[in-house]
């Protein structure tokens, strides 16, 4: 998730409102306050919402929503003059740049900051951890334009961010702390993206680490904006994020023509929607005038079209805009979510449990008349508990987890009287007798079905005692069954049995294996059983 | 507290006792006194006896027969309510038991019991005795061995010839100890007439402490035996509370089939128990208490209308994440989220709807997300994320009836186990698709649903979730902590339902339900849930209140 961190001082110089105000509704506009310092305050905003992601852009979307300024923000884009051209041999690699220059700007430790902090949250909600999209931003003064965006050989050698001596891109990729944390996204090339000016001076080896030339300092006025990457719309919204709200902060945004294309336009684009179709979806009653006015309190420029469509403008930096919903939730956003009336419709409709569900509450509802407790263990367990501490087989119907999270979780269980002898184990100390059960899902193979297994565990817990618990589970469920002598290595040979339904296995059960019964560290005799649920013969839904 | 059966067996015991003394007693005040008179006058010088009876009938106008009588007549009476009496003048622990047929300790006991309540007083006498050992008693027969040595010869005799009599290992040391003898060269000589000692005296009537006691304790010729003889006396309260009446009824433990139906019940005494002691406790076999809840939570929604649906664990990226309009890239895809497993699964039908709108929106008026969608990405299985993953497939399969369906099941993160997460939890899902539904009923929807669930203020937020539009979280007010955040809810979108032509919007919510167990249950550790200690699920109450 995005944080970001919001002064209250510039925040309240670029709206015109108190920070008790802005404290207050702010949450009405999709955001979760995280906390308060003494000059800030840290706010965490949702991914689809990266113009949110700097002081600039709460400000101007908290004055629209405040009624202070309403309607579409618009941005003028000079011609720098300057242009930029892209490597063909990138196209395997990195093909996609945007570039903007900004001109005028006053920097001080905080707002560079503020820079930095949105440059991180867009790395991150649109950049994919930068694979999709890396950001430079640098002191257009050091340099001289045109500049380069080409793949250059490896051994390249330049001083990146914060170091004081020439490396050589294959070094920076195992000395520099950046270059460590995503070499993965360019180390598979045999060459690196890289961008200089026209003396051959390095820019920026993206999406790694800036040169140690170009770096924005307090002194800095202008700046050339790069934004690299793999998706040319999510590059755009980069751009268009960081132009706007330099753009905010007072900046004058230029234009740079890369390959011969000029941008950025910071444009808005048009989508034309029906009013009755946004009342529908709301159960509004909103007429088109009225809801333009709500959506230009959310900053898009609304005219209506006829009696029933709204020609919008959608700002250039509102990437969530997909769909004509996208924009109908901002009219509820605007009419404000704790002014809406909750209301239930008519439609009538009967209620019904699930077969499966009514399955497993027949089962608890006998076990525990049988002095059964229920419990509810993990349905992730690992192989030694399912099988090896059993003194079974791995089964071929065993399913992996990819990537485990711990040793204790890489298979999803497919039996439950395992984890019964897990939870034993645990509760060992606990009063004697101690009869427990569990049911839930196992599965098999991709098939996800239904087991129950119960434990008995004191002084005399013995075969008689879980065949007679066991004869009367099934007779309270109406199963006729078999018994057939075991050989499952859980049991003790000679006390153990198979059971059958219809001639099909469907469980066991008999006296724990002392071995097993060591095997998870206790002492105290145990008797077991388990039982397929698939017994019970469910109507398929 | 009432008196036990036994103590007031003692005490009924002990008043007749009691009382038979002071009869006695008073039976035998006049004959002491004319005892003492003919002593008197026969001091004064009259005499034969019959001259004195003469005087003292004479004189005191006293009958000597009828004395007798009374007593007669008291003995008499007296042992035919308590049985032959040996000993009238106290009763002592163990005539008490021997009347009671119980064991002395056992009276000692109740006796012990009485006093405390002033009812009795229990006195105790503790004599010593002196028995031989086996020692003494060889020693008591023969004499002690010096006076046997002392005997065997004449004034003189050779220490080697003393030296070989068979007491002599004992009695030398003896002989010079009490100056009976001097050694001189070889020689011993006789030095005294030996007198019989102390302790020689004292060997002969060993029982009695005498003189020699002590010298014979130090030799260990006898040994000393300390017995305690207790006896026991009614105070003047415990026969006043035996006066008013005692129930003295033998007290039944257990009541049986045979005395119920032979009617012996109408007269038996049944134990009384002390009601203010705990009985030992027992636990009842009975649901998980989160089971429980979870259980609260189905039975609402099945009063609410809705249907209850159950699927499946392993599910494929395209049903969990693609025909939820996930885009591809996605962070959740990524397997620091998410449980991978090695397995595919084909497409559905119909899935090119599905990979047109990622691409550009299909037939909506969806921009998509760009980029290419790739099939192998979407055939690769997970453990389901999320039970909307069932929801999407039962509206591809209903996709136009109105419908309201519900399911709680176990969805899977990556996430390691720590107080506040686990890497499975139950997850509640709803979702309501009828024509002409809107946001509003969505809220209304929410609302019921929380007030039934015990919040009673709710209130809504703007949200986002990849699959909904609107979004909204919903926050109820909980007493201490302020605005909770309690699940997320809001329209499909349509890139969502347009693939499957799914009719009319569908309202959707899901809510963990673990968040809530924290919140009813109080806990601070969700894995208290998953690895219950089996005390914790015994103490927990199955019914909880409605004001819980």
């Amino acid at each position: 998730m995005a944080i970001i961190t919001l002064p209250y001082k510039y925040l309240e110089l670029l709206t015109g409102v108190p920070k008790e105000i802005l404290i207050e509704r702010l949450p009405m506009i999709a955001a979760d306050i995280e906390r308060y310092e003494d000059d800030h305050f840290d706010v965490e905003f949702f991914p689809d919402r990266p113009d949110m992601f700097s002081t600039e852009g709460v400000s101007r979307a908290m004055r629209g929503f405040l009624g202070i300024e309403t309607g579409l923000c618009e941005y003028f884009v000079e011609d720098s003059g300057i242009s930029f051209s892209v490597d063909d041999k990138l196209k395997n690699i990195r093909p996609v740049l945007g570039s903007a220059v900004i001109r005028g700007l006053k920097f001080t430790e905080e707002s560079i900051q503020s820079l930095m902090g949105l440059q991180e949250a867009l790395h991150w909600a649109v950049g994919r951890g930068r694979g999709k999209v890396a950001i430079g931003v640098h002191d257009i003064d050091k340099v001289k334009p045109p500049f380069s965006y080409i793949a250059s050989e490896r051994s390249r050698k330049f001083i990146p961010l914060d170091f004081d001596c020439k490396m050589t891109m294959d070094e920076i990729l195992t000395e520099h702390p950046k270059g460590r944390d995503y070499a993965h996204l360019v180390s598979e090339f045999e060459r690196f993206p890289l961008i200089v000016d026209a003396e051959d001076n390095v820019l920026s080896f993206p999406p790694i680490i800036n040169g140690e030339l170009t770096k924005v300092t307090t002194d800095t006025k202008n700046i050339l904006l790069d934004c690299t990457g793999t998706d040319e719309k999510a590059v755009m919204v980069a751009v268009n994020i960081i132009c706007t709200a330099l753009a905010e902060a007072g900046g004058i945004i230029q234009s740079v023509e890369v390959n011969g294309t000029a941008m950025p336009s910071l444009k808005p684009s048009e989508r034309t929607v029906s009013v009755s179709e946004c009342n529908r979806l709301l159960g509004f009653d909103l007429s088109p005038r009225e809801m333009a006015e709500m959506l230009e309190r959310m900053r898009f420029g609304a005219e209506p079209d006829g009696d029933d469509k709204l020609s919008v403008q959608i700002p250039c930096y509102r990437a969530d805009i997909m769909h004509d919903w996208d924009v109908f939730e901002d009219v509820a956003i605007a009419y404000g979510f704790d002014n809406l009336k909750a209301e239930l419709p008519d439609t009538f409709t009967i209620g019904k449990a699930h077969p499966l569900q009514k399955n497993m509450s027949a089962v608890r509802s006998i076990l525990s008349g049988l002095g059964f407790l229920e419990m509810m263990p993990f349905t992730l367990s690992n192989e030694r508990v399912m099988y090896k501490l059993m003194q079974r087989e791995v089964p071929d119907y065993v399913l992996p987890v990819l990537h485990p999270i711990s040793e204790e979780q890489t298979v999803v269980r497919t039996d439950i009287l395992p984890l019964m002898m897990e939870t034993l184990k645990i509760n060992q100390h606990r009063e004697l007798p101690q009869r427990l059960f569990a049911t839930g899902d196992v599965i098999h193979g991709k098939e996800t079905f239904q087991k129950v297994s119960g434990v008995c565990m004191h002084t005399d817990a013995d075969f008689s005692e879980i065949y007679a618990f066991f004869d009367a589970f099934m007779h309270e469920l109406g199963i006729e069954y078999d018994v057939r002598e075991s050989e499952d290595g859980a049991f003790i040979e000679g006390r153990r049995a198979d059971v059958f339904v219809n001639d099909r296995l469907a469980g066991a059960f008999g006296e724990i294996h002392p071995q097993v019964i060591l095997n998870f560290d206790m002492d105290q005799p145990i008797c077991g059983f388990e039982l397929d649920l698939r017994v019970l013969q469910t109507p398929e839904e | 507290m009432e008196l036990t059966y036994n103590e007031k067996r003692l005490l009924a015991v002990l008043k007749p006792l009691k009382d038979a003394e002071t009869a006695k007693q008073q039976a035998l005040a006049p004959i002491n006194s004319t005892v003492n008179d003919i002593i008197e006058l026969r001091n004064s010088g009259m005499n034969p006896l019959r001259d004195v009876l003469k005087v003292l009938e004479d004189t005191k106008n006293i009958a000597i027969n009828p004395i007798r009588k009374a007593l007669i007549l008291f003995e008499e009476a007296a042992e035919d309510a308590l049985g032959p009496i040996s000993h009238m003048d106290r009763p002592g622990v163990s005539y008490l038991a021997r009347i009671m047929d119980t064991p002395e300790e056992a009276v000692v006991q109740y006796a012990g019991l009485l006093q405390t309540r002033g009812l009795c007083e229990l006195h105790k006498k503790v004599t010593v005795s002196y028995n031989l050992t086996e020692e003494g008693k060889k020693y008591a027969e023969s004499g002690l061995p010096e006076r046997v040595l002392f005997e065997s010869f004449e004034s003189s005799i050779p220490i080697k010839d003393l030296q070989a009599h068979p007491q002599a290992k004992l009695g030398i040391g003896w002989l010079r100890k009490k100056g009976w003898i001097e050694i001189k060269d070889g020689v011993v000589e006789k030095v005294s007439h030996a007198p019989v000692g102390d302790d020689e005296t004292a060997l002969k009537n060993p029982e009695v402490k005498s003189a020699g006691t002590e010298e014979l304790l130090k030799r260990k010729l006898i040994e000393e035996r300390e017995t305690t003889e207790f006896w026991v006396e009614i105070t003047t309260e415990g026969e006043m509370l035996v006066e008013t009446g005692l129930d003295l009824r033998m007290e039944v433990k257990t009541l049986t089939s045979e005395q119920i139906r032979s009617g012996e019940w109408t007269g038996l005494k049944l134990r009384k128990y002390n009601v203010k002691t705990p009985p030992k406790r027992i636990f009842a076999g009975k649901k998980h208490p989160y089971q429980n809840l979870i259980d609260e939570m189905r039975e609402i929604l099945i009063s609410m209308g809705f249907t209850e649906m159950y699927g499946g664990i392993i599910q494929s990226s395209f049903w969990n994440f693609d025909a939820l309009f996930q885009p591809q890239d996605h962070p959740a895809r990524e397997m620091q989220d998410t449980f991978f497993l090695d397995m595919t699964e084909e497409l559905p039908e119909n899935f090119e709807a599905v990979r047109d709108i990622h691409e550009f929106g299909g037939s909506t008026s969806s921009t998509g997300w760009g980029g290419k969608w790739k099939e192998d990405k979407a055939k690769q299985c997970v453990l389901r994320t999320h039970t909307t993953s069932l929801s999407i497939q039962y509206l591809k399969d209903h996709p136009d009836e109105a419908l309201k369906v519900f399911c709680i099941g176990r969805v899977y993160r990556r996430e390691a186990i720590d107080p506040t997460h686990t890497p499975e939890f139950e997850q509640l899902e709803g979702i309501v698709m009828d024509s002409d539904v809107s946001f509003r009923h969505l809220m209304g929807f929410l609302k019921e649903f929380y007030h039934r669930m015990g919040f009673e203020n709710v209130r809504f937020r703007p949200a986002y979730f990849p699959y909904t539009e609107p979004s909204v979280e919903p926050e109820v007010y909980v007493e201490g902590l302020g605005w909770v955040e309690l699940g997320g809810a809001g329209i499909f979108r349509e890139e969502v339902t347009a693939p499957w032509g799914v009719k009319y919007p569908v309202l959707a919510w899901g809510l963990g339900v673990s968040r809530v167990a924290m919140l009813k249950m109080g806990l601070k550790d969700l894995r208290q849930l998953y690895k219950s200690d089996v005390d914790w699920v015994r103490e927990t109450p199955l019914y909880r209140s409605e004001e819980d």
